[in-house]
């Protein structure tokens, strides 16, 4: 290691309530070096740079900067003591101009009684855009600029920031930054990255493509489920002890009670020929059999998402067959998706999912009311009946039917939830993260609800929380990358592929 | 600073800390749904205590009466704003409503005599406009309020245009009958209100319909991942909401014997204000038939009470306007991270 130690973190760990999302990370930065994290999805990377960034505190753990103790409650407090975060999500206001953007809440310095000296703050602006290499109008707004220069800005902003208070030893948090950018971009990124390295600062280089993070890091930290699994010096660094890091320990079969799963059938019940949104992914066809879980895996963006969200009527494709029931669908909404007999279980349960102002009982057969009606007036006999009894089978811990949904903990509120797919009597129903932020309690019933189903003739798409769950709940796995399927696997029991043969075709 | 946890943190675990906090909010909750309530009661024995005319069997009568035509409004009103929209169209609806009632019953002005039909043919093509208001909003996505609004100018013009710009005197004897009848005291009219209104709290609270539009409100995004038909029971809601409204003008020119534009004039924003009063919420997924109800109520209580107590008329706008606020700040549920817009 070249420099100095920059920074420091000493067993650094963060919960959320009863969930601890990072724990024991020790950290060391060094000037002059671009440091690498990798790890699968929620493995704690973002959350870790969060800490750092000032966005939250630690909730154990210390931090050390140049040997001081280091403490900040905000992002400008962290801005003042040399540390950037550019984020994921772009943090900039579209409807201001660049360089107000780069300037936003510092304009102080560019101010007599109350008025801005804008050709000053223009002029300082476009000079901080120049020191990484890019020749904008900062007077433009935001909105009317792309994604990828939105990013420069992002980027010159927190440089500017960072740079005014720490001299040559700053220390910049990446995360993702190339999502958005393409491949010329991303070069003249990296030009921006060894020229922030070589004047001394440290980078911190977030990103699910292992290519890149082997091309500009120095050093690679590996992490798996909050946990640090590994340090690595990214010259000679092999790739499969990298990949064997981030998919850690394997649960076991009996977890996802693997003795149930079932043998898919030669029925096909929904055909997906050539599917292609543009910009999505292209050319994504398959079968799915009835009575049996399919599984897609792919790391964020690699349009897995988009997949499901054609099936269930959210995106209309580009180009491309869906077929259920013996005919050809486009779907231009969920409900038209629901009557064709496919249904989802959303991803995020709160904002997608769950109607919170509704009870248990409405919750469960709002994806079947039509069924449940005595002419106009719904039957409240029928609907308590259906409640009831899927509140005991799916073991939903509650007061009673007429509790608002709202008012259950994560695994409850998803049993209730799949509950209602279940009611809807839709053949196919898409798994979106079926246990995201579930306890593990909960995991087992959700499971063997999945395995009810499918032993019931359904036939299920799952897109898993963790790769592992993936291939524990799959009889088969299709594996996306940038949008193109890369591979496909057989999962039998006792037979199943390993993550490591999986996350190769993923990254 | 919030102290109130200071004195237990110690001896919680952030578990149990977590439960207590969910338990507080609802019962902050409970005390919220309550208010309305509690608001209804003290408007009540303000009146009963200022004026001792307030509750002679009379008056009672009159605050029902009085209450009619906002309580049909309310209606349109209670559904609209459960999705979180708005129907700015009611006004020249119930304006189109009355004129075209006054100008196919038997009157002054023509020969036409379609007695009841007359009635079925205004309900039939406000509903239909209804409709075709909630398909502009949904299919073209346009803003509620402004298509609403456009839909309400093109109304009123439509209803000054049937009569030509004289109103129309009805002479239609069902109508002199109607407005005069009353059945144990109680017009005619009142019951016929408190009817529809009965009807609509039904279909809010016993269909699958009414059940959709609770959760389209709460979340659209929920709603529609549950493969709830959004756009056709957003169109349904737009269709109601101008059948109601349409209704609600019907009853007016039943009452003045006359057809108008105006008479849908400043009909429709007191009763948003009541529905608020009442614990709805602009945003969508709160309210419903009661909330609707003890607001129309309250706010009609008050108004009769302002003119019990002969107050000004200007001054009767500035007590009721203060009242309002702080009613309103009484009920009304407040998120920590945005001020309302």
């Amino acid at each position: 290691m070249a420099g100095q130690l920059l920074f420091k973190a000493n067993g650094v760990g963060k919960t959320y309530g009863l969930n601890t999302v990072l724990r024991d990370i020790d950290m060391e930065i060094y000037s002059g070096e671009v440091i690498g994290l990798i790890g699968e999805n929620g493995a704690g990377k973002s959350t870790l740079m969060k800490l750092i960034a000032g966005v939250t505190k630690p909730s154990m753990g210390s931090m050390e900067l140049q040997g001081q103790p280091y403490s900040v409650n905000s992002i400008l407090e962290a801005n003042k003591h040399g540390i950037g975060m550019v984020f994921q999500e772009q943090s900039l206001v579209a409807n201001l101009t660049i360089s107000q953007n780069i300037y936003l809440g510092r304009e102080k310095k560019y101010a007599t009684l109350g008025f801005v000296n804008w050709a000053k703050m223009n002029a300082d602006a476009k000079k901080a855009l120049e020191r990484i290499g890019i020749d904008l109008d900062v007077t433009k707004k935001v909105r009317d600029i792309d994604f990828a220069m939105r990013q420069m800005v992002e980027i010159a902003k927190v440089l500017d920031v960072v740079t005014e208070t720490a001299n040559g030893h700053a220390i910049i948090l990446l995360d993702e930054p190339t999502t958005v950018l393409s491949d010329d971009e991303i070069k003249a990124l990296f030009e921006q990255v060894r020229k922030m390295k070589e004047a001394g600062n440290a980078v911190i280089f977030i990103s699910h493509r292992l290519d890149e993070v082997l091309e500009i890091t120095d050093r690679i930290y590996v992490f798996k489920d909050g946990e640090e699994t590994g340090v690595f010096p990214t010259e000679g660094a092999d790739t499969n002890i990298l990949y064997e890091r981030m998919v850690g320990r394997v649960a076991t079969g009996e977890f996802y009670i693997e003795n149930r799963q079932t043998v898919a059938t030669d029925e096909v019940v929904l055909q997906v020929k050539d599917l292609s949104v543009f910009g999505a992914f292209n050319h994504v066809s398959f079968d799915l059999h009835k009575g049996e879980v399919l599984g897609l895996c792919g790391v964020e963006g690699s349009g897995k998402e988009d997949v499901c969200a054609v099936l269930i009527g959210d995106v209309e494709p580009t180009s491309g067959k869906v077929i259920i029931g013996g005919k050809e669908r486009t779907f231009k909404n969920p409900y038209q998706a629901r009557h064709a007999g496919i249904l989802s279980v959303p991803k995020e349960r709160r904002d997608e999912g769950m109607i919170g102002i509704l009870s248990i009982e409405n919750n469960i057969v709002i994806s079947h009311m039509e069924a449940l009606q005595n002419g106009f007036i719904l039957s409240g006999k029928k609907t308590e009946g259906i409640a009831n009894e899927w509140v005991k089978k799916a073991g939903v811990k509650c007061v009673g039917i007429k509790q608002h949904i709202n008012q259950l903990s994560g695994g409850n509120a998803q049993k209730v939830i799949f509950a209602r797919a279940l009611e809807s009597n839709c053949p196919v129903l898409i798994l979106n993260h079926p246990t995201r932020g579930v306890d593990v309690g909960s995991k087992e019933e959700i499971y063997t609800l999945i395995r009810e189903m499918t032993e019931a003739g359904n036939s299920i798409i799952v897109i898993g929380d963790t790769l592992d769950e993936c291939i524990g709940l799959s009889s088969r796995i299709i594996v996306l990358k940038d949008g193109l399927v890369t591979a496909e696997f057989d999962c039998p029991v006792g037979n199943k592929p390993t993550q490591m043969d999986i996350v190769q075709t993923m990254m | 600073m919030n102290n109130k946890w200071e004195a237990s943190m110690e001896t919680l675990s952030v578990g149990e800390q977590f439960a207590e906090k969910v338990k507080d909010n609802a019962k902050k909750d409970r005390i919220r749904r309550m208010m309305p309530i509690i608001l209804l009661v003290v408007m009540t024995a303000i009146g009963a205590i200022t004026q001792k005319n307030f509750f002679s069997a009379r008056n009672l009568v009159n605050i029902l009466y009085q209450m009619s035509i906002p309580l049909v409004i309310s209606v349109s009103l209670m559904f609209v704003l459960l999705l979180g929209s708005i129907d700015l169209s009611i006004e020249g609806v119930m304006g189109f409503a009355g004129s075209f009632t006054a100008f196919l019953v038997q009157n002054r002005t023509n020969s036409n005599n379609f007695g009841i039909f007359g009635i079925l043919i205004v309900l039939v093509i406000c509903t239909c406009v209804g409709a075709l208001t909630g398909f502009i909003h949904t299919k073209g996505r346009i803003a509620s309020f402004i298509t609403t609004y456009a839909v309400g100018q093109v109304m009123t013009g439509v209803a000054v245009l049937v009569y030509n710009s004289t109103p129309i005197a009805v002479t239609e004897p069902a109508f002199v009958t109607i407005s005069q009848g009353r059945l144990f005291g109680i017009p005619y009219l009142t019951l016929m209100s408190f009817a529809i209104f009965a009807i609509g709290a039904i279909i809010l609270n016993f269909t699958a319909f009414g059940r959709a539009v609770y959760a389209i409100g709460d979340n659209e995004t929920a709603a529609a991942s549950t493969g709830i038909n959004v756009t056709l029971t957003k169109i349904k809601v737009f269709a109601l909401s101008a059948l109601m409204a349409s209704a609600a003008g019907i009853l007016m020119c039943i009452r003045l014997k006359l057809g108008q534009s105006s008479i849908g004039l400043n009909q429709m924003f007191p009763v948003v204000t009541a529905i608020v009063l009442g614990g709805g919420s602009l945003y969508g997924g709160k309210g419903g038939a009661l909330s609707a109800f003890v607001g129309v109520l309250v706010y009609t209580e008050l108004t009769n009470w302002l003119t019990l107590m002969g107050v000004d008329t200007y001054l009767r706008g500035v007590i009721q306007g203060v009242i309002i606020i702080v009613a309103v700040t009484l009920t009304i549920e407040r998120t920590r991270k945005t001020i309302s817009k």
